[in-house]
């Protein structure tokens, strides 16, 4: 292993016969499992619930009235459910290593803008699992939606439910505006975010990693073309 | 543009409500900003990926 480089073994590789590709001849393609079943499930439910929530905030304040806030929360809690048991399952079960931003990173992110401000002819090096790019929008994501969730479960202390009454006055009017400032920034900046996640997941050069989202597979060729075997390695 | 939504309460002092929805747009269209830079970018500028 090279000094500091991030390794994430992956022992769930797949092989699969396609078509022959000739007369006589079977073209092998192997299938590296990048997310497994349970990752694409907790992604698409996160997917859904924040696309959900986005919707029953803002739909309403641009004229669009419906009875939005037992929706609201119900789907908040959903989602506090699937962001602890992404976290647990994370932190207990894969290697946290791979998601972690270390030197070898930001070394990526210099040599990548180096290489497109066209300062160095060199390409950037390939990376490991999860590119400088994609760990920093973890990241983003992590941090906004953590504060969203985190300020939404202190604003259910104000409305009532089968399992609790509201008492508005648990806290003072000043503080729940500094909750109200957090939950509302959090919400705004998950409007740019989304927005550049999905473009980037369409853009064609990316579409490979969003099918793996799908389907949770890429193929050898687009293993060797994207990332670095020293960075995260999978069986020969 | 307002920045914050603020109310008063009983005794006539200004509580603060949240951000304002003003802000909705700032947030959409630095989304779009951030889509049309970067595929301006990739379609004119950006070095031929290796």
């Amino acid at each position: 292993m090279a000094p500091g480089a991030e390794v994430a073994v992956d022992l769930s590789v797949s092989r699969r016969l396609q078509e022959p590709a000739g007369a006589g001849a079977t073209d092998v393609v192997e299938r590296i499992v990048r997310h497994r079943l349970a990752d694409r499930v907790l992604h698409w439910l996160t997917a859904i619930c924040v696309l959900t929530l986005l919707g029953t905030a803002f739909l309403p304040i641009l004229g669009l009235d419906f009875s939005w806030v037992t929706i609201h929360w119900l789907t908040g809690g959903v989602l506090i459910i699937v962001v602890v048991f992404h976290a647990l399952r994370a932190l207990l079960f894969q290697s946290v290593s791979s998601m972690w931003i270390g030197k070898a990173d930001i070394k990526d992110a210099v040599a990548l803008a180096r290489w497109s401000l066209r300062r160095d002819e060199r390409p950037p090096p390939k990376p490991g699992k999860y590119s400088f790019a994609q760990k920093l929008i973890h990241h983003l994501f992590t941090l906004v939606v953590l504060t969203a969730m985190g300020t939404g479960a202190l604003m259910l202390t104000k409305i009532d439910s089968p399992w609790w009454r509201s008492n508005p006055y648990w806290l003072s009017d000043g503080t729940w505006g500094v909750i109200y400032v957090l939950h509302d920034l959090a919400a705004l900046l998950l409007i740019t975010m989304v927005m550049t996640h999905i473009y980037f997941a369409l853009r064609p050069e990316k579409l490979f990693f969003t099918r793996s989202m799908l389907l949770g597979w890429i193929t050898r060729k687009e293993y060797g073309a994207h990332h670095d075997p020293a960075r995260w390695r999978v069986p020969e | 543009m307002h920045v914050v939504r603020v109310s008063q309460d009983a005794y006539g002092q200004e509580v603060l409500q949240g951000l304002s929805w003003d802000l909705l747009w700032v947030f959409f269209g630095a989304g779009i900003a951030v889509i049309v830079i970067h595929a301006l970018y990739r379609w004119l500028l950006a070095p031929k990926s290796p």
